[in-house]
């Protein structure tokens, strides 16, 4: 038999990731200026985390076989009525954080909600609410608004620094990809959130309830849009209507370089900090070596195609090797 | 019906034309999604592929090519580009959404690059509405739009290759059994997608002076958004470009609508994708009830 | 040599290793009804698409008009007038029934004009021919299952077939309609037209058919003259092999009762009403021809289709299912027909799949825990003797008996009072097919109560305490141990002595 235990199984894209990281820090260290530092680095990460939490989040959901497009809406819609409940309802921005994630929770709910009890398919429901809540953070502050001068305790989030060289988000992050990673990798709900993204038939016939499986999903990652919405708005400042515009299609990028399936079932966390990694780093790579911001786009598509193509060949050499084994078997028998 | 009551200057003349003719564009577009989803599959790179197109168009106007020499250029540019598409999804196999994800980026950045953000400008006279008066030249436009609406009424309704994409997207593998090419039809309507996407792009560009190079962003989801609304199934197979129309002309109705009734135009957005939402949702209803009636008739479905 | 319409040589197909047909031999002749018989399963649906050009065969030759045709294709059968329709109709749903006819009958090329008056009146008029009252512009969707079947038969009709194959084209006609039907079939017979005809009704079959072919496990047994059998000649020739007495007996007699249902129905899945009763320690076998609603009774039990009458008891205790989870919870367990889809997500481990149902009970947490995973999985591999290199492997790589054994280790690890089985055996080979006997004999040994469907006559006898029978959605007869005999129990089944629903 076949054996796919130990590193074949895990450590097919996460391998090739694993390269093209080393690949492009091995080709910007020389290229690129300041970037082989301590301060770059975190730099990165401090870029990196609103996308990584989006990313991060989209991972369970393209995992049960949906998406969610309305990730980067929601973290506009997000911001806006943080600030709103900040400075005009006068709330301290704790509470007012914490109000902005549970309207988070609901509103993915809301998505969770008409992709089970409706059976819509996830992308045009998500698609609806991508210009929903894009609308309603355009509606409320009527496309003009936006909140600046926050305190600086809530700035720190986004801009501080801990023990002076760490991000004060990144922490944040860090906490949540392994939430996530424990979520999806170790416990029951991780397992079948990938049964169902298999065989969603072989789900249920397993007696496992899958349409609250999926309401958790989409809760979580409005939960987790709401949670980067705070990041982003410490991190930038100020928070406008169009925040985390086109963030959704990088989310999803990250996710589906890094190995997940976007049929569902097969993919990692730690895959998609992967790709996440290879994104970013290339795109800073790019700037520090004094290249076009654009190149970044141009390689991220090609790279995408590229690495699932080669995936699928790959597993159409081993179908066909796999067919080539079974009618040997049948011929000696 | 509701909005001409509570606003009859909403029809004037004069507004309609020029919301028609802005209308028009994207009508085009969505006639070409549409297809693709007809067929089951999907396309989000087309406002990428727009703004590829309308440079292209712009910079063979700087260098004098005629009206039709520019609508060549511009289908022949989408339909490369959907070309691209189509190989990927019917010839490698890959899922349409992460490849048109990608072209999306890759075409938009690489325009970036290449343009560095620069308009198109120092256009002819003659690239306006394509050298007419303005009011002719809308009528142009609006003209080019009906007329792609008829074809494609005429495509898909009474010629068998329309048929062979309700096929297709209904069931590729019966469609195969009844000597249909469901990969070749699949390639053939990206590439399709792609020219009408250029048409739509030409169609635009001419009511400039000049072409914004970021022109088109969200049109994909615009498009998609008018033919969902417009009551195609996104599972394939089902859905009337009619209601295509129905769809583009409800979604452009809305800003101007608001503007009529006093309210702020910001909740075009919110609007539309309420629509979206409530369209779908009333689909899954009826789908729902209309499955139970298939079921309940046949006993013997395992 | 011959004047054979069609003629089919030494056939063999194979699918991932399980073989479907071996060196299958057929001919037809014009203005001849040919019938293929076999039980379920026995490889006539693979010969069919063979010839319909589906399938590929692995090896063997075709022959139309006395010319091998190579390279059958679905296009290339069309256009030598083979048509066939198929048990589950091949249309399109989401397309009206007269484009369903349009896109089988109009030659395919992309520019022609579509005539929606001619193909209306053209669809209205073969819909006559069948004797259907279908309005050409319905949904195929909107049809029920019987009305699609017509709709598929007329348009195998309108392709001017030379070559007709139906397969159970009756399964789900009203008397009337098989009446139609088969007035038809003589009519086509006299134009020359061959037709290929499989039914699980005999009387029907010695009513049209001229000469019969019966398959057994993927076999020819042989070609006869419709005059030259008689009906149990035949069902003894379908049913074949001798009963061995290889089927372990049971130890102890039946307990208490562990699962009653009381007019238990599903109108919408086509169980009217049914009642019955299965005690701890009693294997009840559930027979039935396909369609005759025995999946669909246990997807009932088994919460997938919730009741909507009637009442569940387990113990003596009624339950309430909604869904599947009611139905482990109530301690009733169902091992699926369809192993591939519903039976084992091929692409988990084997581990994973065990642990599937079981998850509240082996992570009491919710974490999971990779040791107690292993530990449940390597127990179960080892007790039910599946052959694989280790709990890690996919199930996927298994073969189909190994992935049945997967199948039922995740049951038994959640420790059921009520184990359903749905055709256990199916598509497995002989050595795990008694292994998988032996452990539901030990199972019920142990106070399990099981009732097992299954469409293999040997089996059902061999290892069922009791036998009922199901037909239209009815439980319709009842036999004992000792008074089960595979005659008498495929008699009722058919509903023996003329067509009736």
């Amino acid at each position: 038999m076949h054996d796919r235990s130990g590193w074949r199984r895990w450590l097919g894209i996460e391998l090739v990731l694993t390269l093209l990281l080393c690949m492009e820090l091995g080709i910007f260290s020389r290229t690129a200026t300041n970037f082989w530092t301590a301060q770059n680095f975190f730099e990165v990460l401090r870029l990196s985390v609103e996308i990584g939490l989006l990313a991060v989040a989209m991972t369970p959901v393209i995992l049960t076989g949906g998406i969610d497009l309305s990730v980067g809406s929601l973290l506009g819609l997000c911001a806006i009525c943080f600030g709103k409940l900040w400075r005009d309802a006068g709330l301290p921005p704790l509470v007012a954080g914490i109000a902005t994630i549970g309207l988070g929770v609901g509103l993915g709910s809301l998505n969770g909600v008409l992709v089970t009890r409706l059976r819509l398919p996830p992308l045009i429901v998500t698609l609806g609410s991508f210009s929903l809540f894009r609308g309603f953070a355009e509606a409320i502050t009527k496309g003009v608004d936006n909140f600046t001068n926050f305190p600086a305790s809530f700035l720190f989030l986004g801009q501080g620094y801990l023990f002076g060289v760490i991000p004060a988000q990144l922490p944040v992050f860090m906490l949540v990809a392994l939430a996530v990673w424990l979520l999806v990798h170790r416990t029951v709900i991780g397992r079948g959130l990938r049964a169902m993204g298999y065989s969603p038939e072989g789900a249920l016939y397993a007696g496992l309830p899958v349409s609250s499986r999926l309401m958790w999903v989409y809760g979580l990652a409005g939960g987790v849009s709401a949670l980067s919405a705070l990041v982003y708005v410490a991190h930038v400042g100020q928070a406008k209507a169009d925040a985390g515009t086109g963030y959704e299609l990088l989310a999803i990028t990250a996710v589906v370089l890094g190995g997940t399936s976007i049929f569902g079932g097969k993919g990692s966390v730690h895959g998609t900090l992967l790709g996440l990694a290879v994104l970013v780093v290339m795109k800073n790579g790019l700037i520090l070596s004094d290249q076009p911001g654009e190149l970044v786009g141009i390689v991220t598509g090609v790279l995408l195609l590229t690495v699932l193509s080669g995936e699928l060949l790959m597993k159409f050499l081993s179908r066909k090797s796999e067919v080539r084994r079974r009618e040997r078997l049948l011929k000696t028998r | 019906m509701g909005l001409w009551l509570a606003a009859p200057d909403f029809f004037k003349a004069r507004q309609l034309l020029s919301l028609a003719t802005a209308t028009s564009p994207v009508l085009v577009a969505a006639m070409g999604v549409s297809m693709v989803i007809l067929c089951r599959q999907i396309d989000i790179s087309i406002g990428s592929q727009f703004a590829l197109c309308s440079v292209f168009v712009g910079l063979a106007a700087q260098r004098g090519g005629g009206p039709g020499e520019l609508l060549a250029l511009a289908m022949g540019v989408g339909g490369l580009m959907g070309a691209v598409n189509g190989a990927l999804v019917a010839g490698v196999g890959l899922p349409s959404i992460v490849v048109t994800l990608a072209t999306m980026v890759t075409w938009r950045e690489s325009l970036r690059w290449w343009r560095e953000g620069e308009f198109v400008r120092d256009l002819p006279e003659t690239f306006q509405w394509f050298g007419a008066a303005q009011s002719s030249g809308q009528w142009m436009v609006i003209g080019a739009g009906v007329s792609v609406l008829g074809g494609m009424v005429w495509f898909t309704q009474f010629c068998s290759g329309g048929r062979f994409i309700y096929a297709v997207g209904s069931d590729p593998e019966a469609a195969r059994l009844a000597g249909i090419r469901p990969r070749m039809v699949t390639f053939l309507v990206f590439v399709a997608a792609g020219a009408f996407t250029g048409l739509a792009a030409s169609l635009n560009a001419v009511r400039f002076t000049d072409v914004d190079p970021k022109t088109g962003t969200g049109l994909e989801m615009q498009a998609i958004a008018a033919v969902v609304v417009g009551g195609v199934a996104v599972s394939g197979g089902r859905g009337r470009v009619l209601g295509v129309f129905a769809g583009v002309l409800l979604l452009a109705c809305i800003g101007p609508g608001l503007v009529f009734l006093n309210l702020p135009p910001q909740w075009e957005r919110a609007i539309q994708g309420g629509i979206i939402l409530l369209a779908v949702a009333s689909d899954g209803f009826s789908a729902r009830t209309g499955h139970r009636n298939a079921i309940s008739g046949g006993k013997h479905h395992a | 040599m011959n004047n054979a319409l069609l003629e089919l040589r030494s056939i063999s197909k194979a699918f991932q290793g399980v073989v479907a047909l071996r060196e299958v031999s057929f001919d037809l002749r014009p203005g001849e009804l040919h019938a293929l018989l076999g039980e379920n399963g026995a490889g006539k649906s693979t010969l069919i698409k063979i010839i319909t050009g589906a399938h590929a065969p692995d090896s063997g030759e075709i022959w139309v008009d006395g010319q091998w045709v190579k390279g059958l294709d679905p296009r290339k059968a069309h256009r030598l007038g083979v048509a066939a329709i198929y048990q589950q109709p091949a249309l399109f749903p989401d397309l009206s029934v007269a484009e369903n006819f349009a896109l089988a009958l109009e030659p395919p090329s992309p520019f022609r004009r579509v005539r929606w008056a001619l193909r209306r009146e053209q669809a209205s008029q073969l819909l006559r021919r069948v004797g259907a009252r279908i309005d050409p512009d319905t949904f195929v969707s909107e049809l029920s299952m019987p009305e699609q079947q017509l709709v598929e038969i007329a348009k195998a009709l309108g392709a001017g077939a030379r070559v007709l194959i139906m397969d159970e084209p009756t399964a789900s006609l009203t008397r009337e309609e098989v009446g139609t039907l088969l007035g038809l079939i003589r009519v086509l017979k006299a134009e020359g037209v061959g037709i290929i005809y499989i039914s699980h009704r005999l009387p029907e079959i010695f009513e049209v058919a001229d000469r019969i072919t019966v398959l057994r496990d993927g076999a020819s047994v042989g070609t006869f003259a419709a005059g030259d059998l008689d009906e149990s000649e035949l069902i003894r020739r379908m049913v074949g092999r001798a009963l061995t007495s290889e089927y372990p007996p049971a130890l102890s007699e039946p307990g208490e009762i562990r699962l009653e249902a009381r007019g238990l129905g599903c109108a919408r899945w086509g169980v009217p009403e049914v009642s019955f009763q299965v005690r701890s320690g009693e294997i009840v076998g559930l027979s039935g021809l396909v369609g005759a609603g025995r999946t669909e009774l246990a997807r009932v039990l088994f919460g997938i289709t919730p009741a909507d009458s009637g009442q569940i008891l387990v113990e003596g205790r009624e339950v309430r299912i909604q869904s599947p989870r009611d139905a482990v919870d109530a301690g009733i367990c169902y091992l699926p027909e369809d192993r591939r889809r519903h039976g084992v997500v091929l692409e988990m481990s084997l581990a994973s799949n065990i642990s599937l149902a079981v998850h509240r009970k082996l992570f009491p947490r919710g974490w999971i825990r990779d040791g107690a995973e292993r530990e449940l999985a390597c127990k179960l591999i080892g007790d039910l003797a599946v052959k694989c290199s280790n709990g890690e492997a996919l199930a996927g790589d298994l073969s189909g008996g190994n992935q049945q054994k997967v199948a039922m280790a995740r049951w038994l690890a959640a420790g059921p009072r009520v184990l359903l089985l749905d055709e256990p055996t199916q598509g497995v080979d002989v050595g795990a097919k008694g292994e998988i006997h032996r452990l539901i004999r030990s199972l019920t040994n142990q106070g399990m109560a099981v009732l097992m469907i299954s469409s293999d006559l040997p089996e059902l006898l061999g290892l069922s305490d009791r036998i009922l029978v199901m037909r239209g959605g009815c439980l319709v007869s009842e036999f004992g141990r000792g008074e089960a005999t595979s005659d008498g129990v495929m008699a009722a089944a058919l509903g023996k002595g003329g067509v009736e629903l």
